[in-house]
């Protein structure tokens, strides 16, 4: 089921910042990761997609020397996350999905704390960081709302030179303008040649940024490769309003599962045949047209749904 | 509301004032719903302020078995100390006026912050967290939920009122002839002042826009009131009238029996929840009158390590400690001589619960009670390491370049070092001024000796919290707060339980020599240390190789 990539044959110059085979790792009864691999080539930002509770943010505390693994191997940047934590998190970079703050400091408190904790503090990159997030550094922590302690945990960690940026779910709490501000940052940190693991729950999103994909489901990567790879993953969900016409749209190449309702129809395209299809809806004079990216459930459901449910059957 | 936004704290336009009978809709329902929410608590507080009236009036009645024994308790009641902290009651030589002098004042302020918590509860930390915002979406009149929480809590310090007046009344404090008079005023004055409290609570709320905020507010006025009354005591007594806690006191049960102050208070009451009310109307929703104060926008080097930040963020308790271990001290050593000889004249069994007689004896008792803040000090402080943990917010740090160990252990100086110098300040600060009444100087060192000899006790029980911490983090906190609670009954009661010996000689409060009236010996003191060592290495080692468990 797995359709891991092969990992380049590590070189004396590193080209895989992380490294992850076979990773297993249970909280009592739950298995969280059942033989999970990843790789996170330098220099590439790495989207790592998985619904909620699929072992991402277990992946990232491990990787982080946070949780330790009950079997298989993990290397980041070269060495053993839980034996040389200390070491390695000189040049790691790490943003939580929910950020705890200390209540009784402010903002730009914890970002100094967190920086000097891994190198010194640049008080430029840092005013930088402050001014793109538009975040007011001077505010208590306990009266930022959600989004703005996740820009809190963002400066501190853009605001560093870490090598290797571990990010779960950064976005989360964010607007779209800070999204964008996001988005700009990652480039940045890409450009000068850093690593980013960018964990997420929406397609959309690790689509702009990210070079390589890994798909996490129930502890096992689903699918890794490149974004042009995966590329028959992402069906467009497509509800138009017609006159008529629209048996004919059922026989083209790519539409999927159409549904014919009060002159409203839905169906599914596969992203390589959109033109042609929606060329043939323009023929036919559409009232209305709405075009939806499948969410990440969707995509489990259609591609996974029988084999998880036999999974699940024979585990239970 | 979006939390993004300041709040805004201009004065509100003079808004179109909405009907009296619709910001009122659904107080039935919500007295429900806060009656439902804090049964518990509201059971614990009133179990607890009875419960402890009860215990003293039955204790008394034991020890004070005649008149005799009332006229001298009367006597040495009559110092600086007692009319400072506790008042004296009106007829301090009845068996009413003992335990009024004893109890009175704790049971009201007892009450009194355990009703601006429970205001605070109920209304302004609700409305932060935004629950509030849930129910006010729905058809509920602006001061519904204020109302329903105020009524409650209302009934809360009556129900205190009438337990008191019953426990009073049918343990016979009231002296023969006189009806239950004095049973009466006894409870209306604690309810009046939990009426106060409510009010209290009340504008606290309106004023502050976090729950934090609020309970510091309500809680610094009402240590305002005790202060304003204690100096009043102390004087002419005219400051006492400037204090709603002072009006309950010159209620003087048993004494003058007087209603009228009661009218004060229920008047003192009605204002300020007028007040609260009003601000209520006008102002928006999630804010409050003080707005939250900024901060430095950068931190100094010394946060990033963790004793610096330790530092910063416990500075709250450690001047708070610090501050009441000296000044509990200083109270102790004015007071010594006087209790000294209030004890000569008293029977055997007093004798017995302090162990031995005479001054040393009393002293050896005092340094057990600095010891015993010192180690709720020391253990707040170790606990926070699981609560750091719990919350998640040490993972941040931990994925930095910093070692478990070095977290952990630079975390650990801070109850290390704090309680030692707790027990050396509360010592010295004991021996001064006791040392100034019997003018000999020598008293401070030797009494700061004396109390730095529980240092290897206290690191006893920090060494069980850092294990509890390594091995069962989850049950840490309550655990380790258990361990203290229980070992301290078994040292009040321990002979009561029919423990062996060797189990009673063992623990380390019992186990540290009962300085100064015993010499002190270094073979327990070295035992103790090395059987913290080894439990804190113990702690550290596990947590240094288990996973990090946010709570």
């Amino acid at each position: 089921m797995s359709q891991t990539i092969e990992a380049p044959t590590a070189s004396p110059v590193r080209d895989l910042a992380v490294e992850v085979h076979g990773l297993t790792k249970s909280f009592g009864s739950v298995q969280a990761l059942r033989g999970f691999d990843l790789t996170v080539p330098v220099g590439q930002v790495t989207g790592f997609l998985g619904p909620n509770g699929a072992g991402k943010s277990t992946t990232i505390r491990i990787l982080l020397g946070l949780l330790h693994a009950d079997g298989g191997t993990a290397t980041v940047l070269g060495g053993d996350p839980w034996a040389d934590a200390v070491r390695l998190h000189r040049s790691i970079a790490y943003v939580p999905g929910e950020v705890a703050l200390w209540p009784n400091l402010t903002g730009g408190e914890a970002i100094d704390i967190l920086c000097r904790l891994s190198a010194p503090l640049e008080p430029k990159r840092k005013q930088l960081m402050l001014e793109r997030f538009d975040l007011d550094p001077t505010r208590k922590a306990r009266a930022y709302s959600k989004g703005n302690r996740q820009k809190v945990a963002l400066v501190a960690a853009l605001a560093s030179r870490a090598e290797l940026l571990l990010l779960d779910e950064p976005t989360s709490g964010l607007d779209p303008i800070m999204e964008a501000a996001f988005t700009e940052s990652i480039r940045e940190v890409k450009a000068e040649g850093r690593s980013v693991l960018l964990s997420s729950h929406i397609f959309a999103e690790v689509e702009k940024l990210a070079d390589r994909v890994t798909i996490i489901r129930e502890g096992v990567a689903v699918e890794s490769g490149t974004i042009a790879e995966l590329r028959h993953l992402t069906r467009s969900q497509v509800t138009v309003a017609l006159d008529g016409g629209a048996e004919a749209l059922a026989e083209l190449p790519g539409v999927h599962d159409l549904q014919h309702l009060d002159g409203h129809v839905t169906f599914a395209v596969d992203e390589d045949q959109l033109p042609g299809v929606l060329a043939a809806v323009a023929q036919l004079g559409p009232r209305s047209l709405v075009a939806n990216p499948p969410s990440l459930e969707e995509l489990f459901l259609r591609h996974y749904g029988t084999e998880l449910a036999a999974l699940n059957g024979a585990e239970r | 509301m979006t939390a993004t936004a300041l709040p805004d704290v201009r004065p509100a336009a003079p808004a179109a004032w909405r009907p009296a009978t619709d910001t009122l809709a659904g107080t039935g329902a919500m007295i429900r719903f806060v009656i439902r929410r804090n049964r518990i608590r509201l059971g614990v507080w009133w179990l607890v302020i009875v419960g402890l009236f009860a215990y003293v009036e039955a204790y008394y009645r034991d020890i004070f078995t005649t008149q005799q024994a009332l006229d001298d308790f009367a006597t040495v009641s009559n110092i600086p100390s007692i009319k400072a902290l506790t008042g004296l009651a009106a007829a301090p030589n009845t068996m009413g006026g003992a335990v009024w002098t004893k109890i009175w004042m704790t049971c009201s302020l007892t009450l009194a912050f355990g009703v601006v918590f429970l205001v605070t509860r109920n209304g302004r930390a609700d409305e932060e967290v935004g629950r509030t915002e849930l129910l006010r979406s729905r058809e509920l009149g602006t001061h519904a939920a204020a109302v329903a929480s105020w009524a409650v809590i209302a009934a809360l310090a009556v129900a205190v009122g009438v337990g008191v007046s019953v426990v009073s009344a049918v343990g016979g404090l009231d002296p023969a002839g006189t009806g239950i008079t004095g049973s009466l005023v006894l409870g209306a004055s604690m309810t009046g002042v939990g009426v106060v409290a409510i009010g209290i609570g009340a504008l606290a709320g309106q004023l502050a826009s976090t729950s934090r905020g609020a309970n510091a507010l309500g809680s610094v006025a009402l240590g305002a009131f005790y202060v304003l009354r204690m100096v009043g005591d102390l004087g002419d007594g005219r400051l006492t009238w400037a204090s709603p806690i002072g009006w309950a006191q010159e209620m003087q049960p048993w004494g003058a029996n007087r209603w009228w102050p009661l009218a004060l208070l229920l008047a003192l009451t009605a204002v300020l929840l007028a007040i609260s009310a009003r601000l209520e109307a006008r102002r928006d929703f999630g804010a409050g009158l003080l707005a939250e104060r900024g901060g430095p926008a950068s931190a100094p080097a010394r946060y990033a390590t963790p004793l610096g930040l330790g530092l910063r963020l416990q500075r709250g308790p450690i001047i708070g400690w610090t501050l009441t271990v000296v000044l509990t001290a200083m109270m102790f050593g004015s007071v010594v001589q006087a209790m000294h000889d209030l004890l000569d004249e008293a029977a055997g069994p007093v004798k017995d619960l302090i162990g031995g007689t005479g001054i040393d004896a009393l002293l050896s008792l005092l340094m057990v009670l600095i010891a015993l803040v010192a180690t709720v000090f020391a253990l707040q402080s170790t606990v926070s390491l699981r609560a750091d943990e719990a919350s998640g917010i040490v993972e941040p740090q931990l994925a930095g370049a910093l070692s478990r160990a070095r977290w952990a252990g630079q975390r650990l100086l801070i109850p290390g070092v704090g309680s030692a110098v707790l027990l050396l300040l509360g010592g010295a600060c004991t021996g001064a001024t006791y040392g100034a009444l019997i003018d000999d100087p020598g008293q401070a060192g030797r009494l700061a000796l004396a109390a730095v000899a529980y240092w290897p006790a206290v690191m006893v029980l920090v060494g069980v919290a850092v294990a509890l911490f390594g091995w069962l983090p989850r049950l840490a906190i309550p655990l380790t707060w258990g361990v203290l609670a229980a070992m301290w009954f078994v040292v009040l009661i321990g002979d009561a339980l029919h423990l062996p010996q060797w189990l009673l000689d063992a623990l380390p409060f019992s186990a540290t020599p009962y300085v100064p009236l015993e010499s002190l010996t270094w073979m327990p003191l070295v035992v103790m240390t090395a059987t913290a060592a080894a439990l804190t290495w113990a702690g550290l080692h596990r947590f240094a190789g288990r996973d990090v468990k946010p709570g």
